[in-house]
């Protein structure tokens, strides 16, 4: 009698079957994730239009592209804000997780100290504390830096991804063999050179995918933003909404949203699962 | 939750202000002449106040005011859309330089900032509800569900009195959904937003209407900083106010924008006249 599973060791043996059945079912295919995303954008507008008179059904669509510009301009503002925070979180994130495999111990813990804060601390407190700390002018050497509120919301979301890649970071440096580190030491590396030269090249595609995950969630967060009143996609769309008085439109302008952000994360995860997948078979 | 935190931030950076007083020392008359420029803080989803278009332009009748200061200081006028909860932050940080955004005149924010006397508008708060509900009175709405947008400023004092189950939102769209999704039995805002939207005459809302009569009057004033109260910038607004009343400006512009003409602005207009 067979029982059902998916562990390799217990199937029959075939040549040239290397993926295994669980990989397989891990992600739909683009063309039936766009198809779920029409459905799902149509049956909304459905539901939301099902009291209002048929006067009304045919503005939705109409109304919806002429705020369309709108909504998108708020969305490019939304991939700016990402990318910001995500290059800003990375660099000082790279520093942050060096410092906690450093040999001297009050680097080591201060930073494991700052990292576990920013890392359990809400992104939105945080993004709280920077709108409301920062000042909106600062004055060094005469010279006057104007912070406007986006800035501080791009630190404040820079903040929690900072801590993120640390741990990437530090958990990609502790994944590789001590062995290449002794190789290192016997061959007169010093400690600067193993890291940089040695260590770090072979962590990258390990951290690659965790790194990209972690810009999908920051992707999707940075319409937080909009609850410190930095205008993006989130605001734009209320203030259609609002300019428009209609609530039948509340549905199908908040799904219009929900489809742009899904369109632009979606490749990013099935590129890193693809990425996952090439390296979990090299290792 | 969120307004907790928020009130939390705000008494921080209260606190961060006092140390940093170097920031907005300079007059904000000379500042702004200098800049060419005059940053106001408006609303941006308060229609017909201000709201947006799908130029992505903001217009309303706030904004028609925030362009004649503008116009009369011989600056160009820069929009900054607030929202409750940030914008006498933004003031007091500097990076706006008045406000003009539907903001109700009283004691707890005379404490952190300036208000222009006189005051160019009064709202009052209402409900918009279903006729199915039967809602007579305000006391009807006692242990019922009430929706409401969060910060504003009738939300306390309506709680206090006539103990609704409040529902907040953070926008007027959820809220107004939410209402017609049946989450509650009334909206409670203020009465300008429900009379033009009743006004309007969409098919959407002709079961529901304003059953209550408008309580707690407030004013609307345009918010400066605290020390420009008594500069020659406070004084400009002062003067200019006042001759929006005398002049007949804002009851023109009311009309303009469909806004049902209210006695406070008539009234304020006939006391101005004989000056």
């Amino acid at each position: 009698m067979t029982t059902q599973t998916d562990l390799p060791v217990l199937l029959p043996f075939t040549l040239g079957s290397s993926a295994t059945p669980r990989r397989k079912a891990c992600l739909l295919r683009p063309a039936t994730w766009c198809s779920i995303l029409v459905v799902a954008a149509l049956a909304g507008a459905a539901t939301a239009n099902a009291s209002a008179s048929a006067a009304i059904v045919s503005g939705v669509i109409p109304t919806m592209w002429k705020w369309a510009p709108l909504v998108l301009q708020g969305f490019a503002f939304n991939l700016l804000v990402s990318v910001l925070s995500m290059a800003i979180g990375t660099l000082a994130g790279l520093f942050l997780g060096l410092a906690q495999v450093s040999l001297y111990g009050p680097v080591r813990r201060t930073s494991w100290l700052a990292t576990q804060f920013f890392r359990n601390a809400p992104w939105l407190v945080l993004l709280f504390y920077c709108m409301y700390l920062l000042p909106f002018e600062i004055e060094i050497f005469g010279l006057t830096i104007l912070l406007p509120a986006w800035c501080k919301a791009v630190i404040g979301l820079s903040l929690p991804v900072m801590a993120n890649v640390a741990e990437i970071v530090r958990g990609g440096i502790q994944s590789i063999p001590l062995t290449q580190w002794e190789s290192a030491e016997a061959l007169a590396f010093s400690r600067r050179q193993t890291i940089w030269m040695i260590i770090l090249p072979q962590c990258l595609k390990r951290m690659a995918p965790p790194w990209m995950n972690l810009y999908a969630i920051l992707t999707m967060a940075t319409t937080l933003v909009s609850l410190v009143g930095v205008q993006e996609s989130m605001t734009m769309t209320r203030a259609a909404l609002v300019a428009e008085a209609r609530t039948d439109l509340f549905i199908p302008m908040y799904m219009m949203l929900l489809a742009l952000f899904a369109l632009y994360c979606y490749p990013i995860a099935r590129w890193t699962q693809r990425l996952e997948r090439k390296f979990a078979v090299r290792d | 939750m969120l307004k907790s935190v928020a009130r939390l931030a705000s008494l921080v950076a209260c606190a961060a202000t006092c140390f940093a007083p170097g920031a907005i020392a300079q007059d904000t008359f000379a500042k702004v002449k200098e800049r060419g420029t005059i940053v106001v803080g408006v609303k941006n989803d308060y229609k017909p106040w201000g709201f947006l278009e799908p130029s992505g332009k903001i217009v309303g009748m706030e904004i028609d005011l925030v362009d004649d200061i503008a116009g009369r200081l011989g600056v160009k006028a820069e929009l900054v859309p607030v929202t409750s909860a940030n914008r006498m932050e933004f003031l007091n940080q500097g990076r706006i330089d008045l406000i003009v955004a539907t903001m109700g005149d009283n004691p707890a924010r005379r404490e952190v900032i300036g208000m222009i006397e006189p005051p160019y508008y009064a709202g009052g708060s209402n409900v918009l509800a279903h006729r199915s509900a039967g809602l007579t009175e305000w006391a009807d709405l006692k242990d019922r569900r009430v929706c409401a947008v969060e910060g504003a400023y009738f939300n306390r004092r309506v709680t206090k009195l006539y103990a609704p189950e409040l529902i907040t939102f953070p926008a007027v769209p959820e809220a107004m959904n939410a209402l017609r999704g049946g989450n509650c039995i009334a909206f409670l805002f203020d009465a300008t937003l429900i009379e033009s939207t009743l006004a309007e005459g969409s098919p959407e809302w002709q079961d529901f209407e304003m059953p209550l009569v408008t309580e707690d009057p407030q004013a609307w004033a345009i918010g400066i900083r605290k020390d420009d109260l008594s500069s020659p910038f406070g004084e400009f607004l002062r003067k200019l106010s006042e001759d929006w009343h005398a002049s007949g400006t804002l009851l023109a512009l009311e009309e303009k924008w469909g806004i049902k003409s209210s006695p406070f602005l008539q009234e304020l207009h006939d006391k101005y006249k004989t000056q």
